[in-house]
């Protein structure tokens, strides 16, 4: 006999991935706008709302099974983790967002050099490819795939104080591309971060381990 | 030497005739807290602490093994008298038994007089006292002389509380206090068990799951007489070590 909590996390779980799906297409999209050359900005600012409003029905859920059924043990975890997670996943819209919105204002890398260029395609697929691990992970709640997630932010990490030396070093034909390639590389970095974040609550939520993979 | 512990629990068994129904149980119960044990019906949980202060062995055809280490010595040593023990252990029940045919001051005042008290200032001080740390006075402060029965449900558990305490035990054993409250007796009767943990060892029998996570600093999950798990109460709701007790607690038996 299912409980009648199991319902309602289920409707929960059930949010919490459309939003990570919905996470990944946003970033995906604003990055590829960058990289290309197109403005997304309209369609990134509807889906970057869309993850809002999906975060507060989430945690609206999660409050009305917390009054309703007082959960303890893997129930509780799975809260508090899925609250924190959804958070994480505005986050990634939010950042998707500031990406749409330099280009829309600042140009993308047109006027940039071919090593600029490079190096924000090669952190972008990094990074995209750890929001796809953080969405896996989350559905299968897999921890091995999340601990993957620490590898790839340290890399991230790296590309990122990289980029910075080396712009100090030689510094780009266009203060254009300057300011829009060290604000997207940042926000990059910072999604990185947030993908992390969503490998700790899955850990925990597994497992019950707080730990940090950052 | 100093231990942190009132009771050391040790290999210890409990049988109803040939009816095993404690499991070689193995626990320490810390001082100036609130140790809730919980399980399903018929798990031990009464058993449990009804050997803590020897009145297992009052039913007929029930007999316990093991030690039950109290401030560091065994109570089944055979020098023991039973009834000191019990005097140093306070125990409130399912369902408030106040004496119906006493007033609430003697009800109150009872263990003293049992004991030989007779001193009318030193009663008057215990009783107020008592009835103050039961948080039970402000309510009938100018009713003393009213029978316990005519009392509310949860004033009368309070009543009970404030006999037990009257004779100054060191612990408190409760057993399901709660079951037969409504929501707001039960709520004083749970800050009561906060405020009694300052002072004295508390072991509280709960069925009520929620009830042990908000009262209690330790829980320890009983099924089929066995110690399934023990622990902080924090760990064990939040992350039980155990499959059985994560069953347990999430309902998906019990």
């Amino acid at each position: 006999m299912s409980r009648l909590i199991d319902i309602g996390l289920e409707q929960l779980a059930s949010v919490v991935f459309r939003m990570g799906e919905l996470a990944h297409k946003t970033v995906s999209l604003s990055l590829n706008g960058y990289i290309e050359g197109t403005n997304y900005y309209e369609e990134v600012h509807n889906l970057s709302d869309m993850l809002i409003t999906m975060a507060d029905e989430a945690e609206d859920k999660a409050f009305e099974l917390i009054a309703r059924f007082q959960p303890v043990a893997s129930d509780l975890r799975i809260l508090k983790s899925y609250m924190k997670i959804t958070y994480d996943f505005a986050r990634y819209g939010r950042y998707a967002l500031d990406i749409a919105q330099i280009y829309s204002r600042l140009g993308g890398l047109k006027e940039c050099e071919d090593w600029i260029k490079q190096s924000i395609r090669h952190m972008s697929e990094k990074v995209l490819s750890m929001v796809r691990t953080s969405v896996d992970s989350l559905k299968s709640h897999d921890t091995n795939l999340a601990e993957i997630l620490s590898e790839t932010e340290k890399q991230v990490d790296s590309m990122y104080f990289e980029y910075l030396d080396r712009l100090v070093e030689k510094a780009p034909a266009t203060n254009r591309c300057t300011i829009s390639s060290v604000l997207v590389v940042r926000y990059l970095e910072r999604i990185a971060d947030h993908a992390t974040y969503i490998g700790e609550s899955i850990i925990y939520l597994a497992t019950g381990e707080k730990i940090i993979l950052r | 030497m100093f231990s942190p512990y009132k009771f050391e629990i040790e290999s210890l068994n409990a049988w109803f005739g040939s009816k095993h129904v404690l499991k070689n149980i193995n626990m320490k119960i810390k001082e100036k807290a609130v140790t809730a044990v919980i399980g399903p019906s018929g798990c031990g949980k009464t058993t449990f602490i009804r050997c803590l202060n020897r009145m297992h062995e009052i039913v007929p055809g029930a007999k316990v093994s093991g030690r039950v280490l109290f401030n560091g010595m065994d109570i089944y040593n055979e020098d023991v008298d039973p009834v000191q023990i019990r005097r140093k252990m306070g125990m409130v029940f399912q369902k408030p038994n106040p004496f119906p045919m006493m007033s609430i001051y003697d009800n109150a005042a009872a263990g003293l007089k049992l004991n030989g008290i007779r001193d009318k200032e030193k009663l008057d001080s215990v009783v107020e006292r008592s009835l103050k740390l039961a948080i039970l006075w402000d309510e009938v402060k100018d009713d003393l002389n009213k029978s316990g029965a005519s009392l509310s449900g949860g004033q009368q558990q309070r009543l009970c509380i404030a006999r037990a305490l009257a004779v100054e035990p060191e612990v408190m054993l409760m057993d399901e206090p709660c079951s037969a409250l409504d929501p707001i007796a039960t709520a004083k009767i749970e800050t009561l068990i906060r405020m009694l943990a300052e002072d004295y060892t508390v072991v509280i029998v709960t069925h009520n799951m929620q009830q042990a996570a908000r009262v209690s600093d330790f829980t320890a999950f009983l099924y089929l007489g066995e110690l399934i798990e023990f622990g902080s109460t924090k760990e064990i709701f939040e992350n039980p070590r155990s499959e059985l007790t994560e069953k347990y607690i999430t309902g998906e038996f019990g």
